[in-house]
């Protein structure tokens, strides 16, 4: 019925960019467990290998797994871009038929780990007594990691191992890195971006651009200035302050 | 001994000049310049002269030619553009309609044109040969060189040869089945055609398990170099496909991954080199095949040097296709050396696996498509290397469907392919771009240059022993081509994913790399 309705409609799409968006953005109509499992055939032939197997990049296309693109929000918008790509990246138009391209559309939705955060445990409003008399919003609504950003691409169980044990794994944008320059000044701080050529660094005192030629010395360091709550949380509080994090924090 | 290497690389390497008149700057494609302006001395005071910004923000990886006062490049996806190569302004543009939907891999790319006889060779993504007037840009013909349906698209600046003019179709990566067809120049008429994927009844067909052939890839989106004495044309092919699920082809799958030397009139197979046979990896041997005649115990030898997506760095006769030498120029994992004939000793274990197989080079290869140089003066082979550089190589299970991606697995990285990144705070240890100077008849480093993040420039070396090179950071530069030393650097803030060229007008040497979106031409200051 379905898809005897959706062809002419798909006919009658303004073949506007994704950002694009209308306000009345066409819903999925094919998202049973059925169609997911459907999507994810068509997507380990025709997305994996380029967005992984799992959906979390590492081929050259972005992860799809955190419930937010860059591009649009709505199912159409996803639609649209499966079928006429991205000008501009490597992202080609599909083109396939309709069903399948929606069939991808909701097991891409399938993939959202923040929607399985949900499901975690915790009394969220305790959370966030936690979160603030441990001043974490000090930090994390500074220079540390923006966590309505960060929990969309980490399981609960991720979230909870940075909790306990932050320096496990630290991602590369947020090391630290000490410099000693050839003029015997030695300053440290945010390490931001460096090429083969210069370094750009985030100190106490404001944003600093380097030429590598005036460094003699530069030690990067990989842990995290954020101290482990390993022991300093009841279970329950854990818990709590998880479901706090895990909704982003807000 | 240096001069003798001058005089014979010249035999090769004629017609050049104050010009750049094809793709890889002569047959050769020593991605040479006789130009002698800039030296290391005042490489220092060039500066930028003009800029041109593409309409498109699409992948900007254009060589352009400079004949006579004109310069000619392409635009994505599919546009000429004619200019003055001292002021950067327009003399006119040809803008190709395409059909809604084409298949090229990986993004609307196209590599530049080539011209001959005030005529210019231009090919486009709904797998067509154009031939456009020089002066006015109109078409005088048009041949269809593969139907785009079935995801043949072309990319590569064609090669003319006498009167016929050469291309061959991507795809490699969407079940096509490869060729490398000849048309005439005046009219478009086909007049040879070699299937790089042999069909029933063809010499190398038995490579191919059951019907696996009919898909097999061997794609073609890097122009190949042409030996005027000997009468032969040379193309790097691409990889067989599926690219990753090998076990769905068995046999060594010619003439993917190869070299093939071909009868320029005829199109006949003279020899094939396969550098990676029954590849699994995704390591296309779409390289420049650089034309240089070099010292090899002993004896002047009219080689081919070719450094591999596949890591390993070879000399072949280009008479014979004889090989001559091989070993690593980057870290590899998958193969204990090269046997007496070249062929690889892989190692069991190392190609894609269902959970995952850590394999160097990574599937970007120890280099790529992008053109490596030979500088007759200093003797010495230069291309970007990808140092210490890994992917973890996947595969499952794929059914072909006309059009659509047929690939049979997948890559992770730590370090993305092509990516337009303005942040990078990767360190080296994920791999790093080197330019990296060989001594083409050993193989062993001469000189490294080390960069922080990847390079997919191309390096050009000129008379005065300048090279000039760029990478994805946003630098191009200039170093010495004898030390490595740096001379010169400026920040594009556009990624480098093409090959620089020099050319002279009114007097001037001018240096010409495309950048982000732009293409920057620089000369020296007063």
């Amino acid at each position: 019925m379905w898809a005897i309705f959706f062809l002419p409609l798909l006919a009658a799409l303004p073949v506007t960019l994704p950002a694009q968006e209308s306000e009345t953005a066409l819903a999925n109509p094919f998202t049973s467990d059925a169609d997911v499992a459907a999507g994810e055939k068509t997507f380990l032939s025709q997305c994996a290998s380029c967005h992984g197997r799992d959906g979390r990049g590492g081929g050259g296309g972005p992860d799809l797994t955190t419930g937010r693109y860059k591009r649009t929000s709505t199912d159409e918008g996803i639609f649209q871009i499966i079928n006429k790509g991205i000008p501009g990246t490597t992202m080609p138009g599909f083109m396939l038929n309709a069903g399948p391209v929606w069939k991808v559309v909701a097991y891409l939705r399938s993939l959202n780990l923040s929607r399985s955060h949900q499901g975690v445990p915790g009394d969220a409003a305790l959370g966030q007594a936690l979160y603030a008399k441990f001043r974490c919003a000090g930090c994390h609504e500074s220079t540390a990691p923006d966590l309505k950003l960060v929990a969309g691409n980490r399981s609960a169980g991720e979230l909870k191992s940075s909790i306990l044990d932050p320096s496990a794994e630290v991602p590369s944008a947020y090391w630290r890195v000490k410099l000693t320059l050839r003029s015997g000044q030695t300053l440290s701080g945010a390490r931001l971006n460096e090429d083969t050529f210069t370094m750009q660094l985030r100190t106490r005192e404001g944003l600093r651009s380097l030429a590598k030629t005036d460094i003699a010395r530069a030690e990067i360091d990989r842990s995290s200035p954020m101290p482990s709550f390993k022991g300093k949380l009841t279970e329950a509080e854990l818990g709590d302050l998880l479901a706090y994090v895990s909704r982003g924090a807000k | 001994m240096k001069i003798a290497l001058f005089l014979t690389a010249c035999s090769i390497a004629l017609g050049q000049g104050q010009n750049w008149p094809m793709y890889n700057g002569n047959y050769a494609s020593q991605h040479y310049s006789t130009l002698t302006q800039v030296t290391p001395a005042n490489a220092g005071k060039l500066a930028v002269d003009w800029v041109f910004q593409a309409r498109s923000l699409e992948k900007f990886e254009t060589t352009p030619i400079v004949v006579d006062g004109v310069m000619y490049l392409t635009e994505a996806p599919n546009n000429v553009v004619a200019l003055d190569p001292v002021t950067g302004r327009q003399f006119w543009s040809y803008e190709h309609k395409l059909p809604e939907l084409t298949h090229p891999c990986c993004g609307r790319v196209n590599r530049g044109v080539t011209l001959s006889d005030g005529v210019i060779y231009h090919v486009t993504h709904d797998a067509k040969l154009l031939a456009l007037d020089a002066k006015t840009g109109r078409i005088k013909w048009e041949t269809a060189v593969a139907n785009y349906k079935e995801a043949y698209a072309l990319t590569h600046a064609p090669l003319v040869v006498k009167d016929k003019v050469i291309v061959g179709p991507a795809g490699g990566e969407l079940g096509i089945r490869g060729f490398l067809a000849a048309y005439d120049t005046k009219t478009g008429k086909e007049l040879w055609r070699f299937n790089i994927i042999p069909g029933p009844g063809e010499p190398g067909h038995e490579s191919w398990g059951g019907d696996s052939w009919k898909h097999g890839g061997g794609s073609i989106w890097v122009t190949g170099s042409y030996d005027p004495e000997l009468n032969l044309t040379y193309w790097g092919t691409g990889n067989p496909g599926p690219d990753w699920n090998p076990g769905m082809r068995p046999g060594d799958n010619l003439y993917t991954d190869s070299v093939v030397a071909l009868d320029a009139d005829t199109g006949k197979l003279k020899w094939h080199f396969q550098f990676t046979p029954h590849d699994e990896w995704d390591w296309d041997a779409a390289q420049v095949p650089v034309l240089a005649d070099i010292q090899l115990n002993g004896r002047l030898r009219k080689t081919m040097l070719w450094g591999n997506r596949n890591g390993f760095y070879y000399v072949l006769d280009r008479a014979t296709g004889e090989f001559l030498m091989g070993k690593p120029f980057v870290k590899q994992t998958w193969a204990s050396g090269l046997d007496d004939k070249g062929r690889p000793m892989k190692i069991a274990g190392r190609g894609p696996s269902r959970q995952g197989t850590q394999t160097w080079p990574g599937v970007q290869g120890g280099t790529n498509w992008y053109a490596p140089s030979f500088s007759p003066r200093t003797g010495l082979f230069y291309l970007t290397a990808w140092e210490d550089y890994h992917s973890t190589y996947y595969f499952w299970d794929q059914q072909y469907e006309q059009g659509k991606w047929f690939a049979g697995g997948g890559v992770k990285a730590p370090v993305p392919p092509t990516n337009r990144e303005s942040v990078v705070t990767r360190t080296t240890e994920d791999g790093y771009a080197i330019v990296r100077a060989l001594d083409p008849a050993t193989g062993k480093v001469v000189w490294d240059f080390k960069m922080q993040d990847m390079s997919e420039s191309g390096i050009l070396t000129t008379a005065s022993d300048v090279l000039f090179s760029g990478n994805r950071e946003g630098w191009f530069f200039a170093l010495n081509a004898r030390t490595g030393a740096l001379l010169w650097k400026k920040y594009l803030g556009g990624q480098v994913i093409a090959s620089p060229i020099a050319y002279e007008a009114g007097g001037k040497q001018y240096v010409s790399i495309a950048a982000g979106t732009s293409l920057f031409t620089f000369t020296l200051s007063q």
